[in-house]
Formats: C-alpha cells, sequence, structure tokens
C-alpha cells in the first residue's frame, strides 16, 4: 500500500542525524546501562562499551555529507566494527552491518523499507552470534524490528511512526528480559545491553522529530574516557611518522591504496568504501605517502605523529629494549592492566600490551593497531579477560596477518598461555600447547560486590567479599583469607602444587601477609607464590597449577 | 697391535667409582673456593659436604679449572706405562679445563695426549670415557668419541636460576626465562650450545616435560639420571625409565661439587648419547 502524501524518506543526510541523535541520547544515559550490571563484580561496563562502539560507528559518518542513506550505513556498520567493544558492542557492530547490507544501494528509504532494514539487522546479530540467547540485546533487536514491521503495514506510516514503534517495541522487549533470563531476575535488573538499544533507538527518534540535530550537546557531552594505551616494543630504527587520513573521493580501489601505500612503511591499514577510505601507515616519509593519497581524492582528518618520539618514551618509561625478531615469526599481543601485570607479561617475552582488561574493554581496533605495529606476519592474540573475547573475535577477520585467537578468560590463563610459547615452535603447534595450558590452570577472582544480588545459588551483599572460581561466582564472605580458602577447598587442594596469588592495588601489606599466611598453615602442601599484580578492582587474582 | 694407552678426565664428569677403577680412568679434580678455603672436587670435600655448606654459605662458592701444571703432571706419570692418551673434558663452553689440559700436554715431551673438548657436561662425559677405554688404540678411541660428540645430550631440570646465573653461564632474556615469575626452566645442553627447552611453572609437570622429550629422542646407546640433592626424585624417574626400558641400564648418578655450585640443590638431569 502507497502512501498518498508525500512523506519523507529515510536518505543519507537523515540517518545521519538520527545516529548522531542516538549517539547523543545514549551518551547522556549510559552510566545508567552501567548501573544494571548482572554481575557484581566490577564488570566491563556495557553502557561505556556500546557508547564507545557507537561513537566509533558515528565518527566517519559525522564527516561524511552523502545523500544516499546506503553510505552512511556503510560507514556506520564499518565504524562501528572497528571500535567494537565487549559483548554488546560487537552485536551492535553486527546490527549496524546487517542494516548497511539491508540498505545497500538505495539512496532513500521507505518506512516500509526502513522497517526490512530493522529486521534484517536482527537478523544479522542473531546469525553472528553463535548460541543465541533470549532475553538480551538480540531480542530486543528482534522485537525493535517487529514492531516496526507493524507500524510500516499501517496505511498512514511514516519514518518517524516506523522509528517510534520501533523504541516503543524494545522497551517492551527490554521490560520483558527479567522472564526471560534468571540471571536477571535473580539481579533484579533488565538487560543492559537491550536498554541500550532501546536508547540509541530513542534517540534517533528525537533526532528524526526534533527540526535541529543537537550537534553542539553531543560535543558538549563527549565523555572523556582514555583511550586505551598501546605499549609497544618497536625496532630500533623506529618506524617513523605513525599516518592517518581519511580519502574522499570517487571509486576508490582500497586494494590497489593499499597496494601502493604497503610499499611505503609498515602497520597499513586501509579500509572503507568506494567513496571514503581511511589509511593507517607508519611511514618514514609522510611526504610521499600524503601526495600518493592526494591523486584519489580529497584528505580529511590528517593526523601524523612522531612515532621515534612515542618510541623513546616507551623505552624510557618500559625500560625495555628492541628485540631480535624471533625465529618462528610469531608475534604475541596481550591484553594487560596493571603495572605488575604489565611487568610479568614483558617479562615473560610478550611484544605488545594493549592495557585494559575489566572495566576497560579495549576496542577491536586497539587490539588491531597493536597486532599491524608488530614485525610479524603470524601473531597470537591473548584477551585475559571474558569480556575482551567478543572484540578480539572481531580481529582476526580485519587484518592481512593471520591472528590466532587464544581465548583466555583470565589473567591466569594468559600467563599459563604465555609460559608455554616457545620460539622454536611454529604458531600453529604453540596455539595448540597455549591453550592447553590456558584450559589446564585454575582462577579465582577476589573482590568486593558493588551490589545486592543473587547469582549461581549465591546470596551477595553490596560490599561482601566475593571469590569466582573461573569466572562462576562461588563464595561470599567477610574477608579475603576466608573466602579464598573456600575457593581453594573447593577446588581440591591435594590436586594442585602451586598457587601463586597476584596482588591487587587495593589489598594492603597486612592483607597479603595474612592471606600468604592462611593458606599456608590450611594447605601446607601448597607452594605459594606472590606477586604485585597492580589490578584494579580485584585485590586478588590466584592462579591455581 | 694393541696399544697400551691412558683414558684422562675431569672432575665434573661425574664418572661412577666403578667405572673409575674398572677402567682405570684418571680423574683430574676442578676446585670449589669458599672464599679463600680451596677444596678438589670429590677430593678434599663430598658431594654432602658440598651440600650442606652450600645451604648455610653466607655468599656463592666460586669454581676454578685444574691448572696445565696439575694435567701435566699427570700426563708426565702416565708417560711412565702408557703409549698415550685421550683426555676428554667439560665442554669448552662452561670451562676452562678442556683448554688447561691442552697447555699441560704441550708441556710433557715425547707423549701422546689426546685432549678431546667433549662439549658437554656430566656423566655424557664418563660415557665418551668408557667408550674410549673399549677401544684397542688411542686413534680408534679418539674416532669413536669424536664421532659420539653430536650426540650428547644433558637435559636438565633446575629449582631455580641463581646459581646458573650468578655464575654467568646463563642470560636470562636469551633464555626467555621472565625476570618476575619463578619459572622451572628445561634446559638442554647439546652441541655445544645451552638452550632452553621448555619452561614451566611446576616442578612435577616439569619432570613430566624432560621424560616426554627425552622419549622423543629415543633411541639411545646410554642414559643416566642424574641429581643433586634430589635423590627421590632421581630414583622415580629411573624406576620409570626402566619400566619403559626394559632393555636399557639406568643408573642414577649424583651432579659433583663443582657442577653443583652452578646449578645448585634440587637438580634432576636426564643425561645421555643418543643412537
Amino acid at each position: 500500500m502507497v502512501a498518498t502524501t508525500k512523506a519523507i524518506g529515510v536518505d543519507g543526510p537523515l540517518f545521519k542525524r538520527a545516529l548522531l541523535g542516538s549517539l547523543s541520547w545514549l551518551a547522556s544515559n549510559h552510566e545508567e546501562v552501567n548501573r544494571l550490571n548482572v554481575f557484581p563484580v566490577p564488570d566491563g561496563d556495557t553502557g561505556t562499551n556500546m557508547l564507545l562502539t557507537l561513537q566509533s560507528a558515528v565518527e566517519d559518518v559525522k564527516e561524511s555529507n552523502a545523500a544516499e542513506v546506503s553510505k552512511i550505513a556503510k560507514l556506520a556498520s564499518h565504524g562501528s566494527l572497528m571500535g567494537a567493544r565487549g559483548n554488546s558492542g560487537v552485536i551492535l557492530s553486527q546490527i549496524f552491518r546487517g542494516f548497511a547490507r539491508a540498505v545497500e544501494g538505495r539512496s532513500s528509504l521507505t518506512p516500509a523499507e526502513l522497517a526490512a532494514a530493522f529486521e534484517e539487522a536482527a537478523n544479522a546479530a542473531y546469525r553472528a552470534v553463535n548460541k543465541p540467547t533470549e532475553g538480551t540485546i538480540l531480542t530486543v533487536a528482534r522485537e525493535a524490528g517487529r514492531a516496526a514491521a507493524t507500524a510500516a503495514a499501517a496505511p498512514d506510516a511514516t519514518v518517524p511512526r516506523v522509528i517510534a514503534a520501533a523504541a516503543a517495541g524494545a522497551r517492551s522487549a527490554v521490560q520483558k528480559t527479567p522472564s526471560q533470563l534468571q540471571i536477571l531476575r535473580d539481579a533484579g535488573v533488565v538487560d543492559a545491553g537491550g536498554f541500550g538499544l532501546q536508547l540509541i533507538l530513542e534517540g534517533m527518534l528525537k533526532s528524526v522529530e526534533e527540526s535541529e540535530p543537537a550537534f553542539t550537546a553531543i560535543e558538549a557531552k563527549k565523555p572523556v574516557i582514555p583511550a586505551a594505551q598501546i605499549a609497544l616494543d618497536l625496532p630500533e630504527g623506529g618506524w617513523g611518522y605513525c599516518t592517518e587520513f581519511l580519502i574522499e573521493g570517487n571509486n576508490l580501489d582500497t586494494e590497489l591504496i593499499r597496494d601502493q601505500i604497503e610499499a611505503l612503511g609498515n602497520s597499513v591499514l586501509v579500509v572503507g568504501e568506494p567513496e571514503l577510505v581511511k589509511v593507517h601507515v607508519h611511514t618514514d616519509d609522510p611526504t610521499r605517502v600524503i601526495n600518493l593519497a592526494n591523486g584519489y581524492g580529497k584528505l580529511l582528518k590528517l593526523n601524523v605523529g612522531d612515532m621515534s618520539t612515542q618510541h623513546r618514551r616507551i623505552l624510557e618509561t618500559e625500560g625495555g629494549q628492541p628485540v631480535a625478531p624471533r625465529p618462528n615469526g610469531v608475534g604475541i599481543v596481550a591484553v594487560v592492566a596493571g603495572r605488575g601485570l604489565v611487568d610479568i607479561f614483558r617479562g615473560l617475552g610478550i611484544d605488545a600490551i594493549i592495557e585494559g582488561g575489566q572495566t576497560m574493554n579495549p576496542s577491536t581496533q586497539d587490539m588491531l593497531n597493536a597486532i599491524e605495529s608488530l614485525p610479524y606476519d603470524e601473531v597470537i592474540l591473548l584477551p585475559n579477560n571474558r569480556n575482551v573475547i567478543p572484540a578480539a573475535k572481531q580481529v582476526v577477520g580485519l587484518t592481512k596477518k593471520k591472528v590466532h585467537l587464544v581465548e583466555t578468560r583470565s589473567v591466569p590463563q594468559g600467563v599459563s598461555a604465555v609460559v608455554a610459547f616457545r620460539p622454536d615452535r611454529s604458531g600453529d603447534e604453540n596455539v595448540r600447547a597455549m591453550k592447553a595450558e590456558a584450559d589446564r590452570v585454575q582462577t579465582i577472582e577476589v573482590t568486593h560486590a558493588i551490589r545486592d544480588t543473587r547469582s549461581n545459588g549465591v546470596k551477595v551483599r553490596k560490599g561482601d567479599v566475593i571469590g569466582l572460581i573461573n569466572n562462576k561466582l562461588e563464595f561470599a564472605g567477610a574477608d579475603y583469607a576466608q573466602v579464598v580458602k573456600q575457593a581453594l577447598g573447593k577446588l581440591g587442594p591435594d590436586s594442585y602444587e602451586l598457587v601463586t596469588v597476584y596482588r591487587g592495588e587495593q589489598a594492603s601489606d597486612a592483607e597479603m601477609a595474612t592471606l600468604e599466611s592462611e593458606i599456608r598453615s590450611q594447605y601446607p602442601g601448597l607452594e605459594v607464590e606472590v606477586q604485585q599484580g597492580g589490578q584494579q578492582h580485584y585485590p586478588f587474582i590466584l592462579s591455581v597449577e | 697391535m694393541t696399544q697400551k694407552f691412558a683414558v684422562v678426565t675431569d672432575s665434573t664428569a661425574d664418572l661412577p667409582d666403578e667405572w673409575r677403577s674398572r677402567y682405570g680412568i684418571e680423574v683430574v679434580p676442578l676446585k670449589v673456593l669458599f672464599g679463600t678455603e680451596t677444596f678438589r672436587d670429590g677430593v678434599d670435600m663430598t658431594n654432602e659436604q658440598f651440600f650442606a655448606r652450600l645451604a648455610t654459605a653466607t655468599s656463592l662458592p666460586t669454581t676454578s679449572a685444574p691448572s696445565p701444571g696439575e694435567f701435566a703432571e699427570v700426563y708426565e706419570r702416565l708417560a711412565r706405562d702408557h703409549d698415550g692418551c685421550v683426555s676428554i673434558h667439560i665442554g669448552a663452553q662452561l670451562s676452562a679445563t678442556a683448554e688447561a689440559a691442552r697447555v699441560g700436554a704441550s708441556s710433557v715431551d715425547g707423549f701422546k695426549v689426546e685432549v678431546i673438548d667433549s662439549q658437554t657436561v656430566s656423566m655424557p662425559v664418563a660415557f665418551l670415557c668408557r667408550v674410549a677405554a673399549e677401544c684397542d688404540t688411542l686413534d680408534a678411541a679418539v674416532a669413536a668419541v669424536t664421532q659420539r660428540l653430536p650426540n650428547t645430550r644433558v637435559l636438565a631440570l633446575l629449582d631455580t636460576l641463581r646459581y646458573l646465573e650468578m655464575g654467568g653461564r646463563l642470560n636470562r632474556a636469551q633464555a626467555m626465562i621472565g625476570t618476575m615469575l619463578d619459572l622451572k626452566p628445561l634446559l638442554l645442553v647439546a652441541g655445544a650450545e645451552i638452550k632452553p627447552v621448555d619452561r614451566v611453572r611446576t616442578r612435577s609437570r616439569a619432570i613430566g616435560r624432560m621424560v616426554e622429550f627425552f622419549r622423543n629422542d629415543l633411541p639411545v646407546e646410554t642414559l643416566a639420571v642424574m641429581h643433586a640433592q634430589a635423590p627421590d626424585e632421581a630414583d622415580e624417574i629411573a624406576a620409570r625409565l626402566r619400566k619403559e626400558l626394559p632393555d636399557m641400564e639406568v643408573p642414577v648418578g649424583q651432579i659433583g661439587c663443582v657442577l653443583g655450585t652452578h646449578t645448585g640443590p634440587k637438580t634432576l638431569g636426564l643425561v645421555y648419547l643418543k643412537k
């Protein structure tokens, strides 16, 4: 059925406005999303992760004046993929991807086409997840799509009505999530990722309804979050200048540009669409790179940084020294947070460390940069945290390099994996050995509950000391030693030889001493080694092997 | 035509007493120095006395090779009733002993001394001495030993790297052994090279890796299990190997004072000649 009045369609500028609106709305409300954390541990915050992912989605969109919705959607899809953080961030990137696919080649969408694109976006997200779980962002995306489709079928359907229906559908789906997921019910919250998606749709609706998008408000509200820092061991000669820009043009051939840029430097990243290509290269001669790129189109957001200065700074701060390349040509990159842990991983031979972890999940882009910066074509990536794994998975397909993801879910798993690395063994052999070692070690994490909840049958009050075994909440109590002893008892100390305690920032000398002596007296058969981890949020992380 | 030739080695060969008397092998001692006190390895000090003293020493002992003069004395004595000798010593990458032997030999006229740098350490040197002693001529002995030099293997599991590092025999960065975590490195001495073959966090797993590495190196001509103050674990490994290799002799030997200075206590070794 065709609407008789001339309704607005979703073209490039409108979709851009909608995206900016959703960013603004999510930025104002992401703390609300963070508070919905199911797990009573200081966790990779869903709201922050979604916000950072959306920011990355919108980053290139802001620069584009494309008239076609398909081009804006493509940029958003690509940007979100590069910036994806955390599980919900990754799913969000898949939603954008599905949307972009659905609108490919379209300059403008009718209400019905918009609804169909919403539905396809949800389907794409379902397909991207191994075991889709109902009561999550996936369900919310699907319900939003259904509601949009229903609204689009009405004879008086308009774009704002379809978006309004999608937002309303999302809202009601979010409210139902506790009835679908036991953990949400126990914790007394709705699903955080789903709520984040609801906010994104609401933000779109606001911007489409309003006459003017709130550009200035977006800039002002941009949350100040330190970008994950990458510390690298660079080759002795340095890599000159980190050169980054966008090329805006017509029929740009990313492959061709990549080939030409690759001749001029290292760590080359050339991605994008025929109209807009993002270039990143470490080169000694930025002028040549820029001249070359100028031949293709207009350069935007040009940024040239002197890497040698960074290099020196890193060497000074890390006290590191350039290392000779390994015989097997395999590099290792790990996500690590905490001064002591960074030193431990470095000491074990890690080539690049991406700082991040529990609360600051690094983005796909951060990991990609670290991988691209290494002088190796084959790289092993260790996320060392459950929440980092989803973004880490995305990296694998984004580079020409062969990336092996060893899905380490904790610091002890990461340490065990690195210990098993041997420079004289091939990448595949190393990966096999590293996975086996990571699976062998048991992890005990000790922290404080950030609120009342019930999880895995354990009742927890805010502030309690809680003990997790292999990421699962097992014990709650009043003091560290008690909880650790219970956890060791549950693992069965007779089956193990060595306990390594990684002491976090919050643990005092007295608490450390008490914990150590209590483990020794209760379990005299276990060897105890104490290491300064310096990690935040977890006073103690224990590796049991 | 049989020749009467002698076999000479040094105290780091960990030569079993029984072989020493059966084959009449000469052992020149290296020295351990606790401060200004000097002890001849295996002569002035037993292994037990050494490790007892090591445990209470405020500073680590140092070691030194025999002097060329000490070698010359031995060769001169042997010259009286032998046509020549083969002198097989600890690898030159680890000690100046073979060099001292060569200099000592050059000062003894009219007596043929074939000095061989074994490129290895501990009982594999003793294995080579036995190979030499069972030959009929000096030339045959030199050939038989030289032919086996690439086949010697010492797998060493140290409880700590402290001693090896203090003695300047190992560079941690080279050994891919981090400075923070207490790792159990499994080291391999083969072909004049010391290299780490694995690193593990716990001792029992390290022992497992050592045995596994050995299995992948089968078949072997001779083997032994060595230890410094870890007799129970050494016996256990030997028993395991005897079961797996019923036709092989698996002796258990002790690491002497000079080697012990560099390995520290609780060291385990699986040593062998590859076939």
